[in-house]
């Protein structure tokens, strides 16, 4: 039984865990995810694959607004582009899918070296609205480049087959959602307890006082756009198969606003919260909708004939109920509950 | 002896009847066929999307009212996408799978059935779209999805044919919107100005839910263009031909079929009158529309019916076909039946749209196309000869 928390190195405070259960327990998760596919119907295995694509997308953007402090209200723009950067090398040119995953992150890493650049002189609202622009430019991009992306007219994605192994069936593309979103998480992890994530944190915390200790703020900025471009990137494509057709119409500006959201909710910074917030965000509407089936089926009804005005609303009050009540998120909450379990009957 | 014969007889009886029920597809019961609908009903395109359900209301409340189909009644299940791709599946698969539907009578936008279409294909369920029949829905042809109306390409090309051939001469502006419908506005448009060597003097694109066209009106002006096709959908339709009010110049308009509800003629005001529009429905201005008009207003409530647009005619058609078809399947209903059966729909009257056909490689009913003109005294579109 743990009483406390000591942690006496470096190599203590950095690790991953230091509990063998965290990782049994993990492992277990993991094991439930990969089985789900098989167990769970066709309408739940999409809302599982959209999670674990969101998931892969919010991590992303957790390297930039969680990590580094530094907000983007464009990141549907990285999103669109890797869509594209996928269906055009993998669905238009006929390359393989790999090299198609490839294009997909890169393309978007790239480009954010155009919006990246202007973060090192903006910072807050101003930055904000640079990388707002972004979004719209890229979309206007992108159908007036029609030879190459077929403009307005969209492309349709073909689910990808590489390594002797065929992701055609729903099942399979959930697998290789999960294995994308375990690796960005793992790499996300990984990336904050290194230097360059104690880098970005120091930039966050205090930028001039980080530039003080040696942080390069040019670089590490940089360098935070790009590695949060490539992960959303890559999240993008795995997005674009799940529709099956990439077009701008199917990322709209909300989607910016809904990643944000879901870091609020989870808890900026925490790439568990960015996990608990995917969750939550995805799952409430479904939820809510279970919780009126009870009063009826007239009630439910009522929510499926205004589901889009309603699911706006309940985002709404949870991110107010959230700021006002339980700022750390939900990650915070769960901090609490671990704390209390550790702790009891003392007081936590 | 004879008892236990009878008791043996009627358990075979019940064993067949229950047998009969577990063989059934989805969403049938003795006593209902369940149907489902994934269509905007929020936010602006909701215009579209109520207007289209009540349409698939409509046929269903008709075919109740006649006793249901084979003793069975139909019941409508919806499900709101927000007209965004991403929810159209997620809704697709919530009917299928969860609300275990028959068959969609009512099928989202055209990005959004594209979207939905892996799905439809895998799961074999028959579906009709009704909504804004792309090529992609129905070519290639899939056995289980059916499109109703006409392809963009081929109404732009009737209403721009018309109006070259009453305005010889005349120097012609188009704008469109910067997506797949306004790419399908321009293809139609480029082959006919190639076709009658047309004397475009303006030709822009606006971004989609661009509200503000006094840039764009003000060209138009000074272009001094004669005959001007509006590519928009409702709000910038409404938004070009008030600007041009406002700049005092009123060039022989076009608008296309997405934008032919009544309700924006009110909104644009005199200015609507004389607009010229193409649809392969009918006008509510016309014989056929005032006799569906009569025969929605008892199966709906007030409010469905004051929102009654062309979209519910579309709604309407795209349900009788189906409907009809899973009345020629019987008892037996199964999808492969009804899909079989959709196929083989020949000269379907609805009254309102010229009579619908299929055949097996055509998913597409290709319909007649008429043009129509606004008349702003009477809020409606009249058929021209």
């Amino acid at each position: 039984m743990r009483s406390g928390t000591f942690k006496e190195t470096y190599p203590e405070l950095i690790a991953l865990t230091d509990s063998r259960l965290v990782w049994f327990w993990g492992a277990v998760l993991a094991i439930a995810l990969a089985a789900a596919p098989y167990l769970v119907n066709a309408y739940l295995l999409s809302l599982l694959t959209a999670i674990l694509i969101t998931v892969t997308g919010v991590l992303g953007l957790n390297i930039l607004t969680g990590y580094t402090g530094l907000i983007s209200l464009g990141h549907v723009g990285f999103l669109v582009t890797g869509a594209y950067g996928y269906a055009v090398v993998s669905g238009r040119w006929g390359l393989p899918p790999l090299l198609g995953f490839a294009a997909s992150g890169s393309v978007a890493a790239l480009l954010s070296l155009v919006v990246g650049a202007p973060s090192l002189r903006l910072r807050g609202l101003y930055l904000a609205i640079t990388t707002l622009a972004f979004a719209f430019i890229v979309s206007h991009l992108i159908i007036e480049a029609a030879p190459l992306t077929n403009g307005a007219r969209g492309i349709t994605v073909e689910r990808p087959s590489f390594g002797g192994l065929s992701f055609a069936s729903d099942q399979a593309f959930a697998h290789l959602c999960l294995a994308i979103a375990i690796l960005t998480l793992f790499g996300t992890l990984n990336l904050r307890r290194s230097r360059i994530g104690r880098a970005f944190v120091a930039i966050r915390d205090n930028d001039i006082a980080a530039r003080a200790m040696g942080v390069n703020l040019h670089a590490y900025k940089l360098l935070a756009f790009t590695t949060s471009a490539f992960v959303t990137g890559i999240a993008g494509a795995l997005y674009g198969i799940y529709l099956s057709y990439v077009s701008v119409e199917g990322f709209p500006f909300l989607l910016s606003i809904e990643a944000l959201a879901i870091l609020i909710v989870g808890g900026l910074g925490s790439p568990l919260g960015a996990i608990l917030g995917t969750i939550f965000v995805t799952l409430l509407p479904e939820l809510t909708r279970s919780a009126l089936a009870m009063f009826g089926s007239e009630a439910e009804a009522l929510f499926s004939t205004g589901a889009q005005e309603l699911k706006s609303i309940l985002y709404g009050v949870v991110i107010i109920l959230f700021l006002r009540f339980e700022p750390r998120g939900l990650v915070g909450i769960w901090h609490d509950i671990r704390r209390l379990w550790v702790h009891w009957p003392l007081r936590f | 002896m004879r008892n236990t014969l009878a008791a043996a007889a009627l358990a075979c009886a019940a064993g067949t009847m229950s047998f009969g029920a577990l063989a059934a597809e989805q969403g049938v019961t003795d006593t209902e066929i369940l149907l489902g609908s994934v269509i905007p009903l929020t936010g602006p395109p909701a215009l579209l999307g109520v207007a289209h359900t009540t349409g698939v209301k409509v046929a269903i409340a008709e075919a109740n009212n006649a006793g249901g189909v084979k003793g069975r009644k139909l019941r409508l299940v919806m499900d709101d996408d927000g007209y965004v791709s991403a929810r159209t599946l997620q809704s697709t698969r919530k009917l299928i799978d969860v609300d275990k539907v028959f068959a969609i009578p009512g099928h989202s936008g055209s990005g959004q059935v594209v979207a939905a279409m892996p799905v439809l294909e895998k799961s074999g369920i028959p579906t009709i779209a009704s909504v804004g029949p792309v090529k992609a829905i129905y070519d290639p042809p899939r056995p289980n999805v059916f499109a109703v109306g006409s392809s963009y390409e081929d109404g732009i090309r009737a209403l721009v044919r018309y109006l070259g051939d009453r305005n010889p001469g005349k120097t012609w502006g188009i704008i469109t919107q910067d997506d797949d419908y306004g790419v399908a506005v321009r293809d139609g448009f480029d082959t006919v100005q190639k076709e009658k060597k047309l004397n475009v003097v303006l030709s822009a694109t606006y971004k989609r839910g661009q509200q503000d066209f006094s840039s764009e009106m003000a060209r138009l002006k000074e272009s001094g263009a004669e005959v001007f096709l509006a590519g928009g959908i409702i709000s910038e339709n409404i938004a070009m031909v008030k600007e041009m009010e406002k700049l005092s110049i009123k060039p022989v308009t076009g608008i296309f079929w997405p934008g032919r509800v009544e309700a924006i003629l009110k909104l644009m005001g005199p200015a609507s009158d004389g607009l010229y529009a193409v649809d392969y429905v009918e006008p509510f201005g016309s014989p056929a529309g005032q006799a569906f008009m009569e025969k929605a207003k008892p199966l709906v409530s007030e409010a469905e019916f004051k929102g009654i647009n062309r979209y519910t005619m579309a709604g309407y058609a795209g349900a009788r076909v189906l409907i009809e078809a899973i009345k020629r399947c019987g008892r037996e209903l199964t999808w492969a039946c009804t899909n079989a059966e959709m196929a083989r729909t020949k000269d379907l009257e609805t009254g309102v749209m010229a009579p619908i056909g299929f055949g097996p490689n055509s998913r597409f009913t290709d319909s007649r196309l008429q043009i129509m003109q606004a008349d702003f005294a009477t809020l409606s579109y009249k058929p021209v000869q």
